[in-house]
C-alpha cells in the first residue's frame, strides 16, 4: 500500500456474566431482562476494559475505537462518549474514535458539542463515525424506524453545519428546528474531526458516505461483499468529486495471536462462538424493524436467512468474515492480504470478543502489537 | 353472493385501489392495519347498497405515501377520494385501525356521516385494558391472536409465507409504524369523539385479544348513543368469525 497502515483497537465492553439460563432466551439484545445485570460486576467489568484500553495504548495502537449499543449484553457503552472521555487523560498516543453514537438518539447540537469536547480535549485526536444504529436500538429508544434515515440526514446536516458555519446559524427542518446554531466548544480539528459512516452495506448508507465524503466504516460485511462494497464507495465518491483514499475504508477484523497455530485456535474459537451465538443474538424481528430497511433490502435479507440455520462453525465464519487466528506471522500475511484486495490500510480490529478473559486479551493486545503490527510495516517500507 | 370489481384511482398522486359491488347508497368500509382478511364478510351488504372497500394508501393494492404519518392525513385522503367518486354522504364502517379512521372521520365530518360502524376499533385510551402492541408483537403470534377460530383465517393465509407475503407484511407494518411507533394513541381523538352523534353501532368479540372487549365500557362514555353489540366466542375479527354479526350490520346500515 501507499500510505502507513493503521491498527485500531476496538472494544464493545460485553457484559460477560451471563445468567446460566440465558439459551432460554431468543435474543440477548432488546428485551433481554435487565436484572442479569450486577453493577458488582459491571463495575469491575469497567475497570478491567479500561485497562486494556489504555494497554492498548502504551503499546503502540493508533486508536482506540468504541461505539454505542442499547439494551444489551453486548455491550455496556450505551454512551460511548463517557468513556472516550474516561479512557482520554490515560492514554498518551492513541487517536480516539467514538465510531459512534447514532445521531437519531441524540439532539444533533448536543452530538456537535460533545464530539466537539472530546476533540478539544485530546488536541485533536477524535474522530467520530455516524451509525444509523442497528435495528435493535430503535426498539430500545423512542425514535421511529420508519423516518430513520430521513432524520438521520438531516442530524448529519445539521451537526455539519454547527461544525462548518460560523454562528449562531439557523436550521429549519422536518425533524428539528435551530434558531440559534451555535454550540460552544467548535472542534479542534478543522473543520471537524474525521467523519465516517458505519454501515452493514446498504444503498442508502453509501451514498450518503460517498456525497459527503466521509470514510466507511462496515461491519458484518461479508469479504466478498466488502470487496465490490469498497469499490462502489470508490465509484460513488468520485461520482460526488471525492477521492476515498484507503484509510477512510477500515476493515473490521476480528484477531487473535497466539505463539502457535493450535493455541490460537484453542483459546479463541470458543470465545468467538460466543460472540456470534450469545452476545450477537437477536432475532429477525429485533433486526429489521417497520420501516428501518426498504422492501428491497428485507425481500434480500429474507432469502439469505434460509441460509443461516445450523450451528456455528469455525471454518465458515473465518471464511465468511475477516477472521484471522494463529501466529503472529499467519495474521501479518493474512491482514497484508486483505488489505490488497479491500484496498485499505486501515484495520479496525476487534481485540476482545464475547467472554474472553484479562490474560488472554494482554496476550492477544501485546503478540498483535510486538509481532504482528512490526511484521506489516516493515513490509510497507520494503 | 355480489361479486366485487377492482377499480383505480389517483388521490393527490396516490395510487388508490377499491373494491367495489351492489348499487344504492355507498357504504364505505375501512380495513384494518393488515389486509389478509380481505373483504368477502361485506358481499351481502352489496345486495343492498353500493359497498366500496378502499386500500388505505400503504396497504395491499394502493400505493405508498410516506408522508402519512397520523390518521388526520388518512382522512384529509378520503376526503380526496370521496371527491373524485361523488360521495357526498356515507354510511362509514370501519375495522380496528380503520375504526380509529371511521371514528375520527366521522367526528370531524359529522355533516356527511350517516351511520357508523366500528368493529373492535383501535383508537381508545384504556390504561386497565391496552389493545396489544401489534407493532412489537412477531407477526406469525398476531396472526394467531385476530381469531378464536383459526380456520376462518387459514383459508386466507399462504401455507408457508414466502418472501412476497412477508415482504407485503413488512410493507403494511412499515405504514403502521409511521402512524403509531412515536404516538400509538391520540388523546384528540378521544377528546373529539363527542362529535360523532350520528346512529353508532359498536362491534365486538368478547374474545378479542388485540382491543380488549372491555374497552366498550370507554366507547360507550364517548359515543353515549352507540349500540354496543358483544359477540360470543368471537375474537378481533368478529365479522369473519360470526356470520350474525355481519347480519346485525346490513340491519344496522338498513
Amino acid at each position: 500500500m501507499s500510505a502507513d497502515y493503521r491498527f485500531n483497537a476496538m472494544y464493545f465492553l460485553p457484559y460477560i456474566h451471563l445468567p446460566r439460563n440465558h439459551k432460554q432466551f431468543k435474543s440477548t439484545w432488546v428485551d433481554f431482562p435487565n436484572k442479569f445485570y450486577d453493577p458488582e460486576k459491571g463495575y469491575k467489568l469497567y475497570k478491567r476494559y479500561l485497562k486494556e484500553l489504555v494497554l492498548a495504548d502504551r503499546l503502540g495502537f493508533d486508536a482506540i475505537v468504541v461505539n454505542e449499543h442499547h439494551n444489551t449484553v453486548y455491550s455496556m457503552m450505551a454512551t460511548p462518549n463517557i468513556i472516550a472521555a474516561a479512557v482520554l487523560p490515560q492514554i498518551k498516543k492513541a487517536k480516539i474514535c467514538v465510531w459512534g453514537v447514532p445521531p437519531n438518539f441524540m439532539l444533533p447540537n448536543r452530538l456537535a458539542e460533545e464530539y466537539a469536547i472530546l476533540d478539544v480535549m485530546s488536541k485533536g485526536r477524535l474522530e467520530v463515525a455516524f451509525p444509523l444504529g442497528t435495528g435493535m436500538e430503535y426498539w430500545s429508544n423512542p425514535v421511529n424506524p420508519a423516518t430513520a434515515r430521513e432524520r438521520f440526514k438531516e442530524s448529519l446536516q445539521i451537526i455539519l453545519q454547527a461544525w462548518k458555519e460560523d454562528g449562531p446559524t439557523t436550521y429549519y427542518g422536518k425533524y428539528y428546528t435551530y434558531r440559534f446554531l451555535n454550540p460552544w466548544p467548535r472542534p479542534y480539528q478543522k473543520p471537524h474531526p474525521p467523519c465516517y459512516i458505519v454501515g452493514t452495506g446498504s444503498p442508502e448508507t453509501i451514498e450518503v458516505a460517498a456525497e459527503l465524503g466521509f470514510g466507511y466504516s462496515s461491519v458484518f460485511v461479508p469479504q466478498e461483499r466488502t470487496y465490490e462494497l469498497n469499490q462502489q464507495l470508490r465509484d460513488r465518491a468520485a461520482h460526488f468529486g471525492h477521492t476515498m483514499r484507503p484509510d477512510q475504508l477500515p476493515l473490521l477484523t476480528y484477531v487473535y495471536v497466539a505463539e502457535t497455530q493450535e493455541k490460537a485456535e484453542q483459546e479463541y474459537i470458543v470465545h468467538l462462538q460466543r460472540f456470534f451465538e450469545d452476545y450477537a443474538r437477536s432475532t429477525p424481528q429485533w433486526l429489521a424493524p417497520p420501516g428501518y430497511i426498504s422492501i428491497e433490502q428485507l425481500k434480500i435479507r429474507a432469502a439469505g436467512a434460509d441460509k443461516l440455520h445450523g450451528g456455528f462453525d469455525f471454518n465458515a465464519v473465518s471464511k465468511s468474515f475477516f477472521v484471522a487466528v494463529g501466529t503472529p506471522e499467519k495474521v501479518a500475511n493474512q491482514l497484508g492480504e486483505w488489505a490488497i484486495k479491500a484496498g485499505t490500510n486501515h484495520f479496525n480490529n476487534v481485540m476482545h470478543v464475547a467472554d474472553m478473559p484479562h490474560s488472554k486479551t494482554v496476550q492477544n493486545l501485546s503478540l498483535f502489537a510486538n509481532e504482528v503490527m512490526p511484521r506489516l510495516r516493515s513490509a510497507v517500507t520494503q | 353472493m355480489m361479486k366485487f370489481v377492482r377499480e383505480e384511482y389517483t388521490v393527490d398522486g396516490v395510487k388508490t385501489v377499491l373494491h367495489a359491488a351492489g348499487s344504492g347508497d355507498p357504504v364505505v368500509v375501512f380495513h384494518g392495519a393488515g389486509t389478509v382478511d380481505g373483504f368477502d364478510y361485506a358481499e351481502s351488504w352489496a345486495e343492498r347498497f353500493r359497498v366500496i372497500v378502499p386500500f388505505h394508501p400503504g396497504f395491499g393494492q394502493s400505493g405508498d405515501d410516506p408522508t402519512f404519518t397520523d390518521m388526520h392525513d388518512y382522512v384529509m385522503h378520503y376526503l380526496g377520494l370521496f371527491e373524485t367518486l361523488g360521495i357526498d354522504r356515507v354510511r362509514l364502517v370501519g375495522i380496528s385501525l380503520g375504526g380509529w379512521l371511521a371514528a375520527q372521520f366521522a367526528s370531524e365530518h359529522n355533516d356527511r356521516v350517516t351511520k357508523l360502524v366500528l368493529i373492535a376499533p383501535a383508537g381508545m385510551i384504556d390504561p386497565v385494558h391496552p389493545p396489544l402492541d401489534i407493532l412489537s408483537t412477531p407477526g406469525e403470534q398476531v396472526v394467531g391472536m385476530l381469531v378464536s377460530n383459526f380456520e376462518v383465517l387459514k383459508s386466507k393465509l399462504p401455507e408457508k409465507p414466502g418472501i412476497d407475503f412477508i415482504a407485503d407484511r413488512y410493507r403494511e407494518a412499515t405504514t403502521v409504524a409511521r402512524l403509531w411507533w412515536e404516538h400509538p394513541f391520540d388523546p384528540k381523538f378521544v377528546r373529539h369523539l363527542k362529535r360523532v352523534k350520528m346512529p353508532t353501532m359498536i362491534v365486538w368479540g368478547d374474545e378479542d385479544k388485540i382491543t380488549p372487549v372491555e374497552q366498550t365500557a370507554l366507547w360507550q362514555q364517548h359515543i353515549p348513543n352507540a349500540d354496543i353489540r358483544v359477540f360470543k366466542g368471537a375474537g378481533h375479527l368478529v365479522h369473519l368469525e360470526k356470520p350474525e354479526a355481519v347480519d346485525a350490520i346490513l340491519e344496522f346500515l338498513a
